[in-house]
This record gives structure tokens, sequence and C-alpha cells, in this order.
């Protein structure tokens, strides 16, 4: 702690500038010669970085529903902190929701989210949050934390059955989104996507049976290529007859190959 | 010595091994390049369907048209997120102006107020590269170009997005008849627009990254807006 | 009280409902479109010196493609002379190494007898100009006279003290002619404002500066003016890369302003060539 008499020059009032100095629009006592740039994020007075993290997210609509997996991972660092976390949601009957990047981000938002989710419950008239309002909704409030330099460091794929149709979207941390046929966020975009991509026949959507087996697919190949995934991983599906979350699944792995690999020993 | 506490000598940057350091850049580059043409009795406006970020494809299928009105479309690329808040906003006030005034707003009048919504984020502009095309009073087509922080300017004819810089050249010459010396300009048509509108996306495509996958081509006439969808390069 | 309150608890973010993400939203949604209820009032940036910060993104954002370019304008001049005020500009704006625009308008028409030219940040000097524009008329609503030159150019000058260190930049002239006469002053984002004869503003100045200042005299007639002014941006069009297009010719008199040319450079040059042989 400082003390008055060192010596050095104090500011004129409290958080303000030192003699010969402007003051700053917004207030703080920075001066100019600390440097500004992105590593002190622009002058902003707060930033945020991830810290508990969940990997990638993959999503696939299907004739008649879509289904989102996620494994059960939250890493802190690249340490595989939590082995069994849940990051894909059922949200009501109509709504899915997968997470990934910063878990405590993710639950300051679930919690409002189950507030509207017990709001309408209460009103009892049948009516509730319909996919398409909830990837809305998202949307706002994560660009309206990223215009205030404070993120929700989140990637999050929405899905759902809205008017009979199956609805998928993507929210990143930005409040940048889209809506898709198949979705991975994180490592999955660059391993999932492709292997999604090449089964796809023209015309047609995917069978719920060939939705579960890519699924499967793109988990495991996360699973070997991701070191921040896992074996074991959960899928939230949503079709008109409702959502739910799967038992824990388990991603087939055959270590064999291990010894064919050569240039370790 | 209770009043010296300074918060930030007393609780450092939070500090620990897990944490991951990340730059927070609050814009990203999505890419996305838009075309309009005015002339008389029409105005249309392209824009392709790739939403991207650095060499990453998030989709091949996002529309960057948004019809405001029946008269009245709005191109916008950039930073995809300003995109989204930009036009919904866009909507919430045309919506108040429907029910202040009890009339859809005109073409001039939407330019005006992107313009002030635009300049209003003076201090953090959204990084959006808009071009809006419409029809006038008269029936006439119009395109109105911003900058980042809403200087607007009225023209017949502008490339806009990540290729703008590329196409905007193309339309000087096919359009605007520049440095032709020619004796007679004659005015371009409504299938000419088209024709030239999709032909500078295929070229595009074939020089920008950021620009592919399929072009949606918005007519405007009297009569209504029409929608043509053209497949580019998805390479 | 209740103690939450004491500590400042209740603020902290665990302690609201839902709502406060809502009301966060719903503020920002009011906010961002708080000048078009009340000009003055612009959306307050998330960081702190915003002239020295919103540059560090646009430099930062270069590395990964992104270029948040303004459109900027340049060449412009004003003198006064006996018949009035003569006021010149070019149209080209660039953002950028781009040229965003060739026909730009850099001359504003704030009313019948008054004028604004436009240099710097073209969003800047177009939004404050059309806020110059209401202001101007209210005054002769409200006095039933038209606005002096001095008081308009005022009205600027404090606008841009408003503003100062936030990162503007303009530098306008306003001409006009009221019960003074003739009037020309100049203001910029520093809020500066001065009374001259001969002004000229832009990166192009210093060569639209050479042709003006030796061939300016006091009593010019009309036409002289005119071609004073235009053969001063013809050659800072020439010098400067950031200036070209049309050369604009504007001449405020005592009836009003009135639009005297718009020229092509590229006409002009060869025509300036012609006359040389």
């Amino acid at each position: 702690m400082q003390g008055y008499n060192d010596g050095m020059s104090r500011p004129f009032w409290s958080n303000g500038p030192s003699p010969g100095q402007f003051y700053n629009f917004t207030g703080g006592d920075r001066s100019a010669s600390q440097g500004f740039g992105p590593q002190n994020n622009f002058g902003a007075q707060r930033s945020s970085q991830p810290i508990t993290t969940g990997t990638s997210v993959v999503g696939i609509k299907f004739d008649g529903g879509v289904m989102i997996a996620a494994d059960a991972l939250v890493s802190y660092g690249s340490v595989a902190r939590f082995q069994d976390v849940k990051r894909v949601f059922k949200v009501n009957d109509q709504a899915i929701l997968g997470t990934g990047g910063d878990f405590a981000d993710f639950q300051s938002i679930q919690r409002s989210i189950n507030d509207k989710m017990i709001d309408d419950i209460c009103h009892d008239d049948t009516i509730s949050l319909k996919p398409k309002s909830l990837y809305n909704w998202l949307t706002r409030i994560l660009n309206n934390r990223r215009n205030k330099f404070e993120p929700l460091w989140l990637d999050m794929v929405v899905g759902g059955i809205e008017n009979g149709e199956p609805f998928l979207g993507h929210v990143d941390l930005r409040g940048r989104s889209y809506e898709d046929d198949i979705i991975a966020t994180g490592f999955g975009k660059h391993l999932a996507l492709p292997i999604i991509r090449e089964q796809i026949v023209e015309g047609r959507p995917f069978t719920q049976e060939e939705a579960t087996n890519l699924i499967k697919k793109s988990m495991e190949v996360l699973f070997y290529r991701d070191c921040r995934a896992l074996s074991r991983y959960y899928v939230a599906v949503c079709t008109a007859a409702g959502a739910n979350v799967s038992e824990v699944q388990k991603v087939n792995q055959n270590w064999e190959v291990a010894t064919v690999v050569r240039g370790y020993s | 010595m209770f009043q010296q506490m300074n918060i930030q000598q007393n609780f450092p940057e939070y500090n620990i091994p897990g944490k991951q350091h990340h730059d927070f850049s609050p814009y990203e580059s999505n890419g996305g390049s838009i075309v309009a043409i005015a002339g008389k009795g029409y105005a249309i406006i392209a824009a392709d369907t790739r939403l991207s970020s650095g060499y990453s494809i998030h989709t091949r299928k996002q529309k960057k048209t948004f019809k405001l009105t029946d008269t009245t479309v709005l191109g916008s690329t950039g930073c995809w997120c300003d995109t989204l808040s930009l036009t919904s906003l866009l909507a919430y006030r045309m919506q108040s102006y429907v029910h202040t005034h009890q009339k859809t707003m005109s073409t001039n009048a939407i330019a005006q107020l992107i313009s002030v919504m635009m300049y209003n984020k003076r201090f953090f502009p959204y990084y959006v590269s808009n071009v809006l095309a419409g029809l006038d009073e008269e029936g006439n087509g119009v395109v109105y170009s911003y900058d980042p922080i809403g200087h607007c300017e009225k023209t017949t004819y502008r490339a806009g997005g990540t290729a703008g810089a590329l196409l905007q050249p193309v339309l000087d010459n096919q359009i605007g008849y520049k440095n032709q010396n020619l004796a007679e300009k004659p005015e371009i048509t409504k299938e000419k627009a088209i024709s030239i509108a999709t032909d500078t996306f295929i070229s595009a495509s074939e020089r920008d990254i950021y620009t592919g996958d399929s072009v949606v081509i918005c007519i405007i006439t009297k009569d209504g807006i029409e929608e043509k969808t053209v497949q580019l390069r998805k390479d | 009280m209740a103690l939450q309150e004491i500590c400042g608890l209740s603020d902290a973010p665990y302690m609201k409902s839902r709502t406060h993400f809502l009301k966060s939203t719903e503020e920002e949604m009011k906010n961002s479109t708080s000048n078009i209820e009340n000009c003055y009032s612009l959306s307050a940036p998330p960081f702190e010196n915003p002239m020295q910060n919103l540059n560090a993104i646009q430099q930062h954002g270069e590395k990964s493609g992104i270029k948040i370019d303004f459109d900027h304008g340049t060449t412009t001049l004003g003198f006064k002379y006996q018949g009035g005020v003569l006021l010149a500009v070019d149209s080209r704006a660039t953002g950028g190494q781009f040229i965003g625009s060739q026909s730009m308008k850099k001359i504003v028409e704030i009313n019948d007898y008054m004028l604004g030219t436009l240099a710097g940040g073209a969003a800047d000097c177009v939004y404050w100009d059309r806020v110059l524009t209401q202001e101007c008329r209210l005054h002769e609503l409200r006095n039933k006279e038209r606005i002096s030159v001095a008081a308009a150019s005022k009205i600027m000058a404090n606008i841009a003290h408003e503003f100062k260190g936030m990162g503007l930049s303009m530098g306008m002239m306003l001409a006009g002619y009221d019960k003074r006469g003739p009037g020309l002053y100049y203001v910029d984002n520093d809020a500066q404002r001065t009374p001259g004869n001969v002004f000229s503003v832009g990166s192009g100045s210093i060569y639209a500066f050479g042709v003006l200042d030796s061939g300016y005299r006091w009593d010019l007639t009309d036409e002289e003016a005119q071609e004073l002014g235009r053969r001063a941006i013809y050659h800072a069009t020439f010098r400067d890369a950031y200036s070209g297009g049309i050369v604009r010719v504007y001449q405020v008199t005592k009836d009003g302003w009135i639009n005297i040319s718009n020229t092509d450079c590229m006409e002009l040059h060869y025509k300036y060539a012609e006359e040389k042989k």
C-alpha cells in the first residue's frame, strides 16, 4: 500500500488525472504511459478468460428431430478435472442445449434459463420456451456481454422442434449465431463436421439411426485426436415426442493400433 | 489506510494454473460480399451465403440480405454478431415507426435511420459493410452504401464486403461505363443487371476465400421482391 | 436497510433474478438508439480513452483481416473576396487505401444562406453538420431571423468541445452571408474556431494553398475567384493521392448560395494542359 509521502505525485482528486495529464473520459487513473493494446484489453476495465472448460459440441438434424452430443469432461487447463459432467441439457420437451467453453459462465446462464422454465410452468398455460426464442435470447445475452467487454466464454448449440420442424443453431461468445443442419464447435468443427458431411445424401435428411451412428463416430474421432476430450459422452435428443438426455455413452476404444504406430521407441 | 486500499493491489489478477490465456477481441471478420445495382423501375441486391472466420467456414447457407419492407432490402456483412444486432435493432425501430406514423418507412427514411443508428456507436463501431437497395417514391431504384460509422452515400451501384474492393472496379466499368469514352451509354436493364451481379459473384468466389457457396439475388420491383439463388464454388 | 444493501451485495449479479440479463440487454437497446431522440447522446464505449483504444482495436484487427476503415474526405478551400465567399472542394472519399467514392458531396447545404465544407471523418462531419442544420433551423424558428455564421460556427465548436479527446476527426469551414456581410469560419475537432479570409483544409490543402495564395486578391471578379478556387483544387487532386474526383465550386452572395460548377478533374487536367501549349 502506498502512503501519502512516498515522494510520488498524487492525482489531483480520487480517480483523477495526475498533474499535467488529461482526465480520461470513462474514469480510472490509468495514464497513457502504461501503454494500450490488446495485452490489456484496449483499456477496458475488465477482462475474463475461460478457466474450467468443456470442449466440442456436435449437433445434427435428422428426420423429425435433432440431437446434440458432448463428452462428459470439464477441464481445468490441461487437467481433466471433472469427468462426469453433463454438457447437454433438456430445456423442455421442445428444446435442448449443448454447451462448450467456460462451464462457470454456462452455469450462470443456466440459472436464468431455469428461472424462465419455472416461470413457464407457473403460468400453466401450456406455452413454453421454443428453441428459436431460446436461441435468440442467448444471442442477445452473449452479444450484450461482449459489448461490455465482459464476454461469457461460451460456445452453445441450441436444438429443438419448432412448429413441427427440427431446429438447430449455434451461438458463440460474441453473439454470432447461425442455423444449419449440422453444427460442431471447437475441435469438432475440424474433426467431426467433415465426417458427418461425407454422409449427407442430397435431398434427404438423416434418419435418427444414421444420426446416432454419426455422433458415435464423431465422438470417437474426437476422443482420439482432441486431448481435452473424454471417452464418455451424453446425447440429448429432441423429437416431436419430447426431449431426453441419454444415459452415458462410451466411445469404442481400440488401442491395439498403438503397437503398430512407429516413431516412439 | 483503509481508504487507500486499492482493489487491484489487494485482489491480484486471477492467476491460476487452469487459466488459459486468450486475447478477447470483440470483433471477428465473418466475410461475405454484397453487390447492389439500381436502375429505372428496379433495384437488385445480391449477397453470398458463406459465413466464415479465419480459415474455417461456419455455414454455407447464411442469407445476408434482410428484407425490410416490400421495396427495401438491406445487405450486411462484416462481423456477423454486429450485423445481427444492427438488423434486429433496425427491425424494432421500423416497427415503432409503423405504429407511430401508420405507414411503412420509405427507402430514403430507412437509409437515414441506418446512418444515425450506426453513428450512435461511433466510439465502438459496428464492424459491418452495409448496402441498402430499394425503390424511391417514384418507383425507381436507389442504392445507399455505408462506412462502419454511418457515412451514407446514395449511388446507383455498389459492391461491399470482403470482395468489395475486387468487385467495385468491375461495376465501374460494366455499369458506370467509366473511362469507356462511349458516345452513347445505354441504360442497364434489369436482366443485364442480374447477369452482371451473378458474374461478379462467380468471379469473386474465384479470388476471395470469404465469398462462395451460393449467391442470393433479390430483385426489387413495384410488384414485390423476387429471390433467386445461384450456386457458386464451394471450395 | 438490509445488510446486503449496505454491503452493495444486492448489486452483485448473483443476488439478482434472471431479469438482470434482460435489464442489461434492454438498457443497451435503449442506449444504442438514444441518438434518435437526442442527437447528442451517443453510446459510451466499454473502454476508456476511445481515441487511443479504438485505434488500438483497429490496429489489432488488421492482423486478423479486420479493417475498420472509416471514410475520409480531403481537400477543401474557401475564401472571402469582394463578391462574397467562394468554396471549392474535391469529391474523393477514401477508406484506408481504397477509394470509397469519387462523387462524395463535401459541401453541405445548411440553409439557403449557409454552407459547410467537410474534411476528415466523413461520418463525423455529415452527422454533426446535420445536427447543426437542425440547430440553425430551430434558431430561425425561435428568433424569427436567420442564424449568423458566427453563431452557427460557435454551435459547431461547442459540439466539438463536448467530444474533445474522444477521437472525432473534423476540419470544417462554415461559409455564409448574414447581417455582418460574408462570413467564413474554420472549426475543427479540437474545438478551434477561427474567422478568416482564406482557408484550406485537408491533406491536399498544402497544394491548394500554393495556388490560392499566389492568385488571391480581395478585388477578384466572380469569374476570377471561381477559376482560382477550381484551379487550386485541381492542383491538389493532381498531387495528393487522397484527393480527386469532381471539383465542385460554390459561391455565397447576399442572395444566398449558388452552385457554380461540378467538373471532373480529368476534364480540367486536359483543359489546363491545352492552355499551357
